[in-house]
């Protein structure tokens, strides 16, 4: 028997259809303009197609929550452990994950976007694997299912999932309105994956097996990286790999500076990046790709602004990923901020994605 | 162009045609025009030259004497013939419904190797092989095999002269490729999938890495193994070394014979290149008119994966032909022993090294390289299948694509060149590779030799 922690966020994805860019502080304004309710529609097909799955117990919340889209997808293994006060808030998101979490489930499914999402992490950590159905106006994150049927395919076959990592942004969705977008990488959490035939750098694995592959990008980096040369790597699991197989510590979300095996800075920002490169004859920067989109520069690596690339050079970005990830990312997304700098990265680049080996993907800016 | 008048109408002739008698009599070898001789294998202990007795224990001595003569022919006999004559010689087509898609002024045509019981180029020497070890008083015989070409071929052959075969399977293969498995048992030869534990190199590789996938280099230690370890037992390679370009050679010589029936000599001879053995067989008896004078502006195009870029990007050196280092040390192109080439659909081109003689070549620029990524070649496969309605193998496709983009080339330049390609095999066994080309599966795998190259001194040596 799994036991799923299911939440909805039933204002999720109103701020979109009237034009507000995201929803969070703005349900009244959204209500106003005409907005309607779907996130419960929109879980209630993913659950409707869980009917016949009989090991599975959901523990919800009460009324748009969670309650009601169980109810009316017909199922009844489940049991009410969170009620919100009328208007739901972000705060009931993070309580009731808080309660899933003390009751010990073995997955957090929710129906929102990037700002469910994003509160749902800050509770489930990578302790919790968590799944999005998708509802939300923006989302970043690489938590959700590809659409509702895809969410229930994966909890339905939850025995034989394996599990991976995905960024969960953190967009300010004020700034989004006023024109800006600016995502920030805020957590790696833990996704279900169907075990499938995943083509792994040297060989077609039976299952995914994406440490073995961060392994094999670690080691390649270091063989490849130069004696005298300033390195400044990027956020996320694989380039963390890369700082461990050297002997350091990564800022998981940050950007840290090596040389000649050395941690230079940890969680540098643009200025220190600025400053440190300032005098340097060779810099190189190593990236892997955020977020669901694929973003190489512009989300969550922001520190490495176009001035930070510029002092590099185009040709000494090294872009690294694991082939599970490369194989969901049709073409990879660049938005330093700066479009002439975008447009040096040509149609297509070279991510090292094994020992000695690497993919040629389509660059879209 | 050439024209048949029949029953008051034109026809354009499709296939062309040798008849049984015209078959070639002798193989071509190319070392015979080379201006200066190759240099020799080493030993892979002593790195001196290796002489005949050292390679006694695994070979018979005729094949150790193709390996290193000079004789420009070597004759075919006549109970390899024989057998040769199930399918050959093979057609040569004119292209002309890719020709009419492309809108090239350009004229393609390919030889078509598919015809073969094996399905493939291989039992070109697959045969002779089986043939001079029989004579030998040879019991058995071991091979490798990547995606199973090489391997059902020997196993055809062995079959023929009532050897016993076996042949280690590269494990990955062995898995995604159940049919070619199933034709070997059909032909009567075992095949076991590589890492095994029965050799030493296997199960060595197996400790430190119970989850391998195995590779080309690691099946091709294990072979080698077997044979040194077993007095009635002689091993056998499918492409790289010199006598087994040698006997593919019947290829070209077909094509020369074939297109002069049609008053025509190629431009530009194109073939796809893993170890070299089909790219060589299309390949040398041009190279030869080349080298000697006949047609000084032939060129001649090798196409490889850009994830597996030998011939492109590799370094001209002496290495191992395996990853063990039991085989002698060979002066070829390439990316290191140890170099365990990324799985692409198109198997048999994963070698980390390359033909001597085809290096050698390309070297000396009588031949050159090109290379081209996966989905590329399929797109390639896919135009081939739609127009002159073959599907070939994942290999073949990259030789397809090169002989596609010559062909618009000469759209842009308005010249009428004559293109002819090696189709040297069908992809019915690969089908699952077309399904992943269209699920839009097929990952462009490439070397980053640029990486590499900065940090060469620091990556450690072959050696």
């Amino acid at each position: 028997m799994k036991r799923i922690g299911f939440i909805v966020n039933p204002v999720a994805g109103m701020g979109g259809s009237v034009g507000l860019k995201g929803t969070d502080g703005n349900v009244g304004e959204a209500r106003r303009r005409g907005a309607v309710p779907h996130a419960g529609e929109r879980a209630q097909r993913t659950l409707e197609q869980l009917k016949t799955s009989k090991d599975l117990c959901f523990l919800t919340c009460a009324g748009s929550m969670g309650e009601s889209a169980l109810t009316a997808s017909g199922l009844e293994n489940y049991r009410v452990v969170y009620t919100s006060g009328n208007e739901t808030s972000a705060a009931d998101t993070r309580a009731a994950a808080q309660v899933f979490r003390k009751n010990g489930v073995d997955l957090i499914l929710f129906c929102g976007g990037d700002g469910t999402a994003r509160d749902i992490f800050s509770v489930a950590g990578r302790d919790i694997p968590m799944l999005g159905i998708p509802a939300g106006v923006k989302m970043y994150s690489g938590v959700f299912a590809v659409n509702p049927a895809a969410a229930a395919e994966l909890i339905a076959g939850l025995d034989k999932a394996a599990l991976r990592d995905s960024e969960v942004m953190d967009v300010d969705e004020e700034a989004y309105r006023a024109g800006t977008l600016d995502t920030r990488l805020f957590g790696i959490a833990r996704t279900p994956v169907i075990r499938g035939m995943v083509a792994v750098s040297k060989q077609v694995y039976e299952q995914p097996d994406e440490e073995r592959t961060k392994g094999e990008i670690a080691q390649f980096m270091q063989e490849v990286m130069l004696p005298g040369a300033l390195y400044i790597i990027g956020a996320g699991t694989t380039t963390e790999a890369i700082v461990r197989y050297l002997g350091h510590q990564k800022t998981l979300l940050g950007v840290d500076v090596l040389k000649n095996g050395r941690l230079v800075a940890a969680d540098a920002d643009e200025q220190t990046l600025l400053r440190l490169t300032e005098k340097e004859k060779d810099v190189r920067i190593i990236i892997s790709p955020i977020g669901a989109q694929g973003f190489i520069l512009g989300r969550g690596n922001q520190q490495i602004s176009p001035a930070v690339v510029r002092r590099a050079g185009i040709r000494h970005v090294i872009v690294v990923a694991t082939p599970h990830k490369l194989q969901d990312i049709h073409e990879l997304l660049v938005d330093s901020g700066d479009p002439a700098l975008d447009r040096e990265f040509g149609d297509s680049i070279q991510v090292i994605c094994g020992y000695r080996i690497a993919q040629r993907k389509k660059v879209r800016h | 162009m050439y024209i048949i008048v029949q029953d008051n109408h034109c026809t354009m002739q499709t296939k062309i045609l040798l008849d049984e008698e015209q078959m070639p009599k002798r193989w071509y070898n190319v070392q015979a025009d080379l201006p200066t001789p190759l240099d020799p294998p080493l030993h892979p202990a002593t790195h001196e030259p290796v002489g005949p007795d050292d390679l006694k224990a695994i070979f018979p001595m005729e094949l150790i004497r193709q390996e290193v003569t000079t004789d420009r022919y070597i004759d075919i006999p006549a109970e390899v013939q024989d057998v040769l004559r199930l399918w050959r010689p093979s057609p040569l087509y004119r292209a002309f419904r890719l020709e009419k898609l492309l809108k090239t002024p350009a004229k393609i045509y390919y030889k078509w190797e598919g015809v073969s019981p094996a399905g493939s180029h291989k039992t070109n020497t697959s045969v002779p092989q089986a043939y001079y070890n029989m004579k030998a008083g040879i019991e058995r015989i071991a091979t490798e095999t990547g995606a199973g070409q090489w391997g059902s071929a020997l196993a055809f052959a062995t079959m023929l002269y009532d050897l016993e075969c076996t042949v280690y399977m590269v494990r990955s293969s062995y898995t995604q490729k159940p049919y070619r498995k199933s034709m070997m048992q059909v032909w009567g030869a075992e095949c076991i999938p590589s890492p095994s534990t029965k050799t030493k190199s296997g199960a060595a590789v197996l400790e430190k890495d119970p989850e391998t996938p195995g590779a080309l280099g690691i099946a091709i230690s294990e072979a080698v193994e077997d044979a040194a370890t077993h007095d009635n037992t002689n091993y056998a390679l499918g492409s790289v070394l010199n006598h087994v370009c040698l006997h593919q050679t019947i290829i070209g010589q077909e094509c020369r014979e074939q297109l002069a029936m049609v008053d025509d000599y190629p431009d530009v001879v194109i073939g796809c290149v893993g170890g070299g053995s089909n790219f060589g067989g299309i390949g040398f008896p041009f190279a030869g008119d080349k080298m000697t004078g006949k047609h000084k502006d032939v060129d001649i195009i090798g196409v490889e994966p850009a994830s597996c870029p030998t011939l492109t990007k590799g370094a001209y050196m002496y290495d191992f032909g395996d990853v063990a280092g039991l085989t002698p040390m060979l002066k070829m192109f390439t990316l290191g022993h140890d170099f365990v080439p990324p799985s692409i659909h198109a198997g048999g081109l994963r070698y980390h090294g390359d033909s001597p003689i085809v290096s050698r070549l390309v070297h000396d620029g009588v031949m050159r390289a090109i290379s081209c990524h996966q989905s590329e070649a399929f797109e390639a496969g896919q135009i081939f299948s739609r127009t002159e309605g073959i599907i070939v193998a994942p290999e073949t496709s990259h030789a397809v694509r090169c002989a596609i983009d010559e062909a618009l080339k000469c759209k842009k330049t308005g010249e009428e060149k004559t293109i002819l390609f090696n189709c040297s095999g069908h992809g019915n066994f690969d089908m699952s590779a077309y399904d992943a080309y269209y699920a839009g599966k097929l990952a462009d795998y490439e070397y980053p030799d640029e990486l590499i190259k900065e940090a060469i001194g620091r990556i450690p040596k072959i050696q």
